[in-house]
Formats: structure tokens, sequence, C-alpha cells
């Protein structure tokens, strides 16, 4: 019986912890004075404090945790229109919020957060008002005052005479006029610049994206002064002992105007989260971060070529980025199903095809498989867009979709155009064009169930006794996912060479072989990585005893359905099964594994890729793993024959400290 | 006993109701009177008051030798302000209310029945 336990306080969010039953009790007893304070220095102290607090709730909220335990703990933010007196804290919190509004929208557009947490509901929150389309306007002219506050004690401070002051200053301390100007300014600049961040990363078609990143790189500028701030701050408190990592102010003072359990019922009556605010530094980390992810995807140089896409999105999740960063990027790319919002799938589609011909044709476009392959694509960028974990379960129940496409695209082939072959000029057309998307599905399955198998090693899912069956796997994807480009390029080159091309094409042409016989290469060099750690595990096995599965529980059949399940339901790649690893695993051998030399292979071709990526940084560090990966297991695979792989003396383990994906094997004689 | 009078007529169930209830039960399920009387008042309408100041009402599900409660279909009540009575209220579906929690109680019953249990003082 699911019985909500009362007065617990992990199942009841209701319990009276707070002195107060609600918010007006609170402000009537003086939790959230307007002004903070009648000394207008510790006013401008608190105010600052207030700010801190609410960036450090900011960020926390982005982590994922609700509204109501983060942000709009501020009883401020609750009763804005109590604010309306102070100016400062009236435009920091009305901006904030109208951000807070923002991000909410964006993330809802998404629709992955339910797997991250940040709660998108609000739950009775006073998130809108109509004031707040004005909030810029209102924070400007607050940051124009005290710019010229700034402005003023600065000359006052050079002229060394008492000017006349028709302008009243910040606070009443002449010494510390300066720092507290500075100190709140770069508090407001910074919720400006991140308001424009949002707004303009929002516009459709990516219109905004070079204006997001001068004003990405202007928040970046404020929070390193906000940072500066932070000892001015901390030497005007009266605290002495603050600890860094645990205060949520630059100051180390607590905040005023905030409760905790105000809000408690105003979350769902499912059990409470207890929520530890971020420290103020880990906040600023978290901003930064954000900030630089952000600022790639507004280096996107909306490519309609979906290769570059695909490369794109799998880099950018090199970083790990977080939820929002993460959500811009899926609400960018595919927008009123397209592209960009500009683009038709069918239209990136026929791209990816290498036929330029049909790009607009629209029989092309209203070809059932065709719509079918769009929505797929699109589901398949949403996919990548999420965290590894939801990621690698939706791309592997994906598996099946790609599976069942290509299936019935082949009997449409052979039913079409079955064994004839006196054919008319337009049904060869016709004929070629659906080959090719037969062709294109079966790779993008093969690439979707690449990505599937080396996500696992990020997940950290595979035991070093199941990296022999899981390597062996990922050599015959990467080998079919060869294959499969190969013919794709090889069919579009001769229905080109066939129509006669003219000069202009040929440049284009020979830059897109550039690109293909190196992304080709780079597969090749995977396939040769795979295959050589497959084979040396398999013949450690099979003469040392060592990386065998424990047979208590599961076999090591059972082991291999559990990896490849999906893999093997949606016939990726057909005709493979356990007996096939099992054959070719028991039959490895040093001598053979010597004479195949997997690893100097892969260095054989590494100088030529070095060049044709010379000019992407990304790729070229890519390589240089790869390069030392299969340098030290060359050395290892010497010794270990050397040595013999059945001597009792020599432990290898394998690491993955030079590539995320392929190990090293690391040995040890003792 | 203690709490604002709903509109029903309360029935005294103390706190030490733990004493009150000396459950003998025999092979065939059969118990004490008191027991009994409390048995012919499940899934009535209870209104449970607890010590932080809360209210809960729900239909009456089960109770045990402690004097833990749960309830059905429960809502609680809450006041905005320490002075005035219970306003706010939400919707909590099944609650078990430990003994140590809840002063008051009070159930939905009629004058008869109310004059039947006195007797269990």
């Amino acid at each position: 019986m699911s019985a909500l336990e009362i007065m617990d306080p992990k199942m009841d969010s209701g319990i009276e912890r707070s002195q107060y039953n609600s918010i007006e009790e609170a402000i009537e007893d003086g939790v959230a004075p307007i002004p903070l304070s009648m000394d207008r220095t510790l006013d401008v102290q608190c105010s600052i404090d207030v700010m801190d607090h609410l960036f450090s709730c900011e960020a926390t909220w982005h982590k994922g945790h609700t509204l109501a335990q983060t942000v709009f703990t501020c009883i401020y933010l609750m009763r804005m229109e109590r604010t309306s007196s102070h100016a400062v804290l009236n435009s920091f919190c009305r901006i904030l919020r109208a951000t807070c509004n923002a991000i909410i929208s964006v993330v809802s557009t998404a629709r992955t957060h339910e797997e991250e947490d940040l709660f998108t509901m609000s739950f009775g929150l006073p998130l809108r008002d109509e004031g707040d389309d004005k909030c810029l306007s209102i924070l400007n002219s607050v940051e124009e005052t005290i710019s010229r506050q700034l402005r003023a004690c600065k000359a006052q401070a050079f002229s060394k005479k008492k000017t006349p002051e028709d302008l009243e200053s910040l606070q009443n301390n002449p010494d510390m006029e300066e720092d507290y100007c500075r100190a709140m300014l770069c508090r407001l600049r910074f919720r400006k610049h991140f308001y424009h961040v949002v707004m303009s990363m929002r516009k459709p078609h990516g219109r905004g994206l070079e204006l997001a990143r001068k004003h990405v790189a202007s928040c970046l500028t404020e929070l390193s002064l906000m940072l500066k701030s932070r000892e001015f701050l901390k030497s005007q408190s009266n605290i002495t002992l603050q600890d860094d990592e645990n205060c949520t102010t630059a100051s180390g003072c607590q905040p005023v105007g905030f409760d905790v359990s105000l809000n408690s019922r105003l979350l769902s009556p499912t059990p409470p989260r207890a929520v530890k605010v971020l420290s103020w530094s880990n906040a600023i980390r978290y901003f930064e971060k954000l900030l630089h992810d952000l600022d790639v995807i507004c280096a996107l140089s909306l490519d309609p070529v979906l290769e570059n896409v695909l490369r794109f999105i799998v880099q950018f999740q090199k970083s790990v980025p977080d939820l929002v960063p993460r959500a811009f990027l899926q609400t960018l790319l595919v927008q009123d199903g397209k592209l960009y919002g500009q683009n038709l799938f069918s239209d990136v589609i026929s791209r990816a095809l290498s036929l330029p011909d049909i790009i607009g044709d629209k029989e092309f476009q209203m070809n059932e498989f065709v719509v079918q392959l769009g929505q797929l694509v699109i589901n398949l960028l949403k996919i990548l867009c999420t965290n590894a974990a939801w990621q690698r379960r939706k791309l592997g129940k994906s598996l099946q979709d790609w599976s069942t496409i290509s299936i019935q695209l082949e009997l449409a082939l052979k039913r079409e155009f079955g064994e004839t072959r006196n054919v008319l000029h337009h049904e060869n057309m016709c004929m070629r064009v659906s080959k090719q998307l037969l062709i294109w599905t079966q790779e993008q399955a093969y690439w979707v169930a690449s990505r599937f198998l080396t996500l696992g090693f990020e997940l950290d899912l595979y035991s070093p006794g199941e990296y022999c069956m899981v390597y062996w796997y990922m050599y015959v994807v990467f080998t079919k996912l060869i294959e499969k480009m190969q013919l794709r390029v090889l069919s579009s080159s001769e229905t080109s060479r066939r129509k006669g091309k003219k000069k202009k094409d040929h440049s284009k042409d020979s830059v897109r072989d550039t690109t293909f016989s190196s992304s080709c290469l780079l597969l090749q060099c995977y396939v040769l990585l795979s295959e050589g750690l497959s084979m040396m595990l398999a013949v450690l096995r099979n003469e040392s005893r060592s990386f065998q599965l424990p047979s208590i529980f599961n076999s090591e059949q059972e082991r291999f359905m559990q990896h490849f399940d999906l893999l093997q339901k949606a016939r990726v790649p057909e005709h493979i099964s356990y007996y096939s690893f099992k054959e070719s695993s028991s039959q490895a051998g040093i001598t053979d594994l010597m004479k195949y030399n997997f690893f100097r292979e892969i260095q054989k071709i590494i100088p030529s890729l070095r060049g044709s990526f010379a000019s992407q940084p990304e790729k070229l560090a890519e390589l240089r793993q790869i390069e030392q990966v299969a340098e030290h297991n060359r050395i290892a695979l010497n010794i270990i024959s050397q040595v013999g792989p059945d001597d009792p003396s020599m432990r290898v383990s394998f690491e993955f400290t030079h590539h995320p994906h392929f190990a090293v094997a690391v040995v040890k004689r003792s | 006993m203690e709490g604002p009078p709903v509109g029903s007529q309360s029935i005294p169930v103390s706190e030490n109701a733990s004493c009150n209830f000396t459950v003998t039960m025999d092979d065939a399920g059969s118990s004490s009177p008191a027991v009994a009387k409390l048995r012919k008042l499940l899934f009535r309408r209870m209104l449970i008051g607890v010590n932080d100041g809360r209210y809960f009402l729900g239909l009456f599900h089960c109770i045990d030798k402690q004097g833990n409660i749960i309830l059905q279909d429960a809502v609680e009540y809450r006041s905005a302000r320490h002075s005035a009575p219970p306003t706010e209220q939400r919707c909590l579906g099944l609650i078990l209310i430990p003994a140590a929690c809840w002063s008051s109680c009070q159930v939905d019953c009629s004058i008869d029945e109310k004059m039947s249990l006195l007797c269990l003082e």
C-alpha cells in the first residue's frame, strides 16, 4: 500500500516548517523589507546579496529542480509589485522572471526535460505580468543611472574637489561608491546580456545567432567582473569565517527575503526533494560552461548537409552539455518540421543521396517512403540532442524503424522493377533513385548502430569480459557502414557519369570525393582498431584464460543477447549471430594476430588522413588519439607475443586513457 | 475532545487510544467490544488534527493497535494565517498519520451512535 506518511519530511511536502503560514504573514513580520535597509549602503549590500542568491538559485533550477524550491523561494519575486519603489531590485527581478519564462518555453518545446527534471511546471507561481515586456527598458534606465553615478564618483576622485552633486550617489560611503557601483553594474549587465542571448537564440531560422554570440561574449566579461567584485564584497561583510564552497552569495552573507518552505505546497503532492542550492562559485562555473556551450551552437553554420549536421551534434555532445544548451540546439535544428525551419527534410535527404537533380522534385517529396524517412531523420536529430543515457535507449529502439523501412524499400524495389532489363529512361531514373534511397537508408541504420555501440563505452555499460564481443560487433557494423557508403557514392558518380557532367561540377565532385574518402579512411581506422582489439582479447582469452566472463549467472551467449538484442532484432546486420562471433573468436591465435597487425595498418593510413583533416582541429585531435591507441596497442602486442600470451606472470588490462571508445592494452609483469 | 466542531458531533477517541483497545483475538478473529465499535466507524468521513496545526479530512480506512490511522482520498486543510480558520486545501489521496502526530479526531455519525460510543470512556 503506498500511503503518504504525514509528518515525514521525505513524503509530506506540507509540513508547517516555517514560522509563517503564508507569504503575507512573512511580509508582515519583515522577512522581505522594502527598502532592504534604511542605511543606503546596507541596502546596496543586501540587494547584491539577493541578486547573488537568485543567481545561484537559477543555476540550481537549470541543473534539475523545481522553480518553487529555487528561484521562487524569493519573496520579492513572489510579490513583485512591492518592489516597484526599489528600482534596482524591481528591474532585476523582472528581467530574471522574463528570462526564466523564455527558458521554460525553449525547454518545453524541445520536450526532453522529463528525463532531467528541470521542472517547467510552475504550479501557480506568478510567472508572467504585463510589465515584463518593458523589463529591458526598465533595466536600461537603472543601468544608465548607476553608470552615471560611477562616472561621477570617478571624476570626483580625479578632480579632488567637491563638485556640486546634482546626482545622488548610489550609497552613503564615498570611499566605497566606486566598488559598489561596479559590483551592481556587472550583475545588472550580465542579466541584460543573458536575456539578449536567450531571446536572440529563440529567433526562428537561426537569424539571431550572430547577435547572440556578441552577447555571450559580453556575458562572460560581466561574469569575470562579478568574480572580481567578490573580494571587495567579502571585505565589507562582517562574516569572518567564509566557506567559499558553500555560500550562495559573493559576500558570504545570507540574503534577506527568502523562505524555502513557504512554497512547498505549490509542488505536486508527490514526495518533496531536498534541494541544496549551488554555491555561488559553482553557479558561476555553471553559467560559464552554459555560455561556452551556447557559443558553440551559435557558431553553427546552418549547413544543410545532413552528414555535417550529425557530425556537429556528435562533436558537441563530447563536451557533455547540460539540458538548456541541448534544448536550444534541438529547437534550432528542427523547427516546423524543417531543418533550421527552412529546409524540407525531403530536400535534405535528396542532397544526402548525392542526386542533386531531384532536390525540389515534387514527386520525390510526396513519395511515402521519403516522407517516412524525413520523420525518421527528425526523430534522429532530436534523439541525438538528448543526454547520453536517454539517447542510447532511444537510438536502440529506433533501429527497428530504420530496419523496417529498408525492408519495405527493398520489397517495393523488387516489385516495381523486378527482373526487367528493358526499361525506359524515366523508369531507369526512378529505379536509380529508389536504389540510392535504399542504400542510404541502410547506411543510416548502420550509423545509428555504431553510435549505439560506442555510447555504451561512454556510459560504462560493458565489463572487460565483454569488450571482445563488443569490439567484434563494432568491427562488423563499421565494415558494413563503409560498404554502404562506398556503394552510395559509387552509384551516384555512375549516375553523373552517364548524364555527362559539366565542367564546373568536377571541382565540387573532387571536394566531395576527398571528404568522402577521408571519412572512409577514418572509418577504416575504426574497423582496424575494433578488429585488432577484438582479436587481441580473443587471443588472451583462448591462450591465457583471462577476460573470461563469470558463468555463474549468465552464459556468454546470454550476455551477447543482452547487449545486442536490439541490433539482432533489427537485423543490423543480417546473418550475424552469437555463433558467428564464437567461431571467429575461438579461432583467434597469436600468430594470426601478429601476421595481420592491424595496429600497424592504422599507422600507415594516418599520415594521409592528417593531410585531409588539416583545417579541422577536432578531427586532428581524434586522429592523434587514434594514433596513440594504435601505437600503445602495437607495443603491447609485441610484448605479449614475445613473452607468450599464456605466461602467468603477465597481466593485461584495458584502459581508456587516450580514446573514449578504443581501449589501450596495459601489460604488467609481476 | 480538542479541535473546533465541524458540524457533526464528535466521539471521544482520546490520545491514549492504545490503552482503550485491549485486542484479544481468538482464532475465529472476533475481538473485544471496543474494536467492534471501531469497526463500525470504518469508511466514514473522519477529520484528524495534526500537531503542526493542519487538518486532514478523509475516509477512515484503518487503524492499528498503536493508533496509526490511514485515511482514503484525504484532503489537507491549513490556515493562511495563524489566527484564522483553515481555508486552503490540497488533495493528497491515501495517507498514513502516525499515532504520535495526530492530536484530535472526529468521525461523522448519528446521535444514537454517539450515545452508544460514549461508554467507550
